[in-house]
């Protein structure tokens, strides 16, 4: 600090010549503590039990939210992998056609079925009519 | 004669922000800090019945606003500033009594400081009043506050706000300009 200043501050010193009467400070505090207005101080509220718990309280929900979620997950996998166990326990037979023709003539039915049927109906009826 | 106590700022803080205790500890913080805050305030305002009025209304200022007072900074942090916003805006005030501009130094404020009952400076400390009151307001504050309170800049840096790179060149540019006035005023 001392290269800061200047050889005439140096010289001048630190005393600005101010004074103040005598026991002025002494009988300002005591007159201005004596005179303070009322002031209404908003007290800080202890918190309440719950307030101090919420917060582990939400965590705990959380974690108990994650933990169910991953256990749906986790059930559901199993399901699903029982499911292909089962499968591979049917025998090969009742799963894939064992010849070609029974599925072209089961085709060959829907087929007929579905392009003959109105007219083998219809000629039904015309046979009755008459 | 009753012990005085010894002030503990934690301790004085919390007892602020309850309501039976808050006027003594209040009372406590007046004890402490209005000489310290009277001669900031003297040396900005110059005549000692401003300063008192000044320091009166600091104080008045503070208590009414106690409750706003959370302890995040100091509390001499906190008075100070005050006590610069009160000076600031009774100069203020007393240019607009005086008629003079808002943008002028405060000369005028040392005027009549020779005839001042309250002032018992030799020559070269008038004009050293004198040069101190053609700087601007910040620069004045910066000078008082480093020159006169030896006030660590980083606690300066807090009350005004101002980075300490810029108190520095404050300071610096405030001496150069008291020694200016001093050489230009033999």
């Amino acid at each position: 600090m001392k290269k800061e200043e200047s050889k005439i501050l140096d010289k001048i010193g630190k005393e600005s010549g101010f004074t103040v009467p005598e026991n002025f400070f002494a009988s300002f505090n005591a007159k201005l503590s004596s005179s303070l207005p009322d002031v209404k101080i908003t007290e800080e509220e202890k918190p309440t039990l719950w307030v101090r718990i919420r917060p582990f309280v939400y965590m705990a929900a959380m974690f108990a939210g994650i933990w169910v979620m991953m256990n749906i997950f986790t059930l559901g996998k199993k399901s699903s992998a029982s499911i292909e166990q089962k499968e591979a326990q049917i025998p090969n037979g009742l799963l894939v056609p064992q010849n070609t023709e029974d599925f072209m003539d089961y085709e060959g039915y829907s087929e007929y079925d579905l392009l003959y049927e109105d007219s083998i109906y219809m000629e039904t009826e015309g046979v009755n009519d008459d | 004669m009753a012990a005085r106590v010894k002030y503990n700022e934690e301790e004085i803080i919390e007892q602020l922000h309850k309501q039976d205790t808050c006027r003594e500890a209040f009372g406590r913080v007046i004890e402490h800090y209005s000489e310290q805050l009277y001669w900031h305030i003297r040396r900005m305002v110059i005549d000692h019945d401003d300063a008192n009025d000044v320091l009166q209304n600091t104080f008045i200022k503070a208590w009414t606003n106690i409750d706003n007072f959370r302890g995040d900074a100091k509390l001499s942090t906190w008075l100070y500033k005050i006590a610069i916003n009160e000076s600031i805006t009774f100069i203020n005030k007393k240019k607009v009594q005086n008629n003079i501009s808002l943008d002028d130094d405060d000369s005028f404020l040392v005027n009549n400081l020779e005839a001042d009952k309250y002032f018992d400076g030799d020559e070269a400390q008038l004009k050293l009043q004198r040069a101190i009151a053609t700087l601007p307001d910040k620069q004045r504050l910066v000078f008082n506050m480093r020159y006169y309170d030896e006030m660590k800049y980083e606690d300066m840096s807090e009350i005004l706000g101002t980075s300490v790179g810029a108190l520095k060149a404050s300071y610096h540019h405030a001496i150069k300009k008291v020694e200016s006035f001093f050489e230009n005023n033999d």
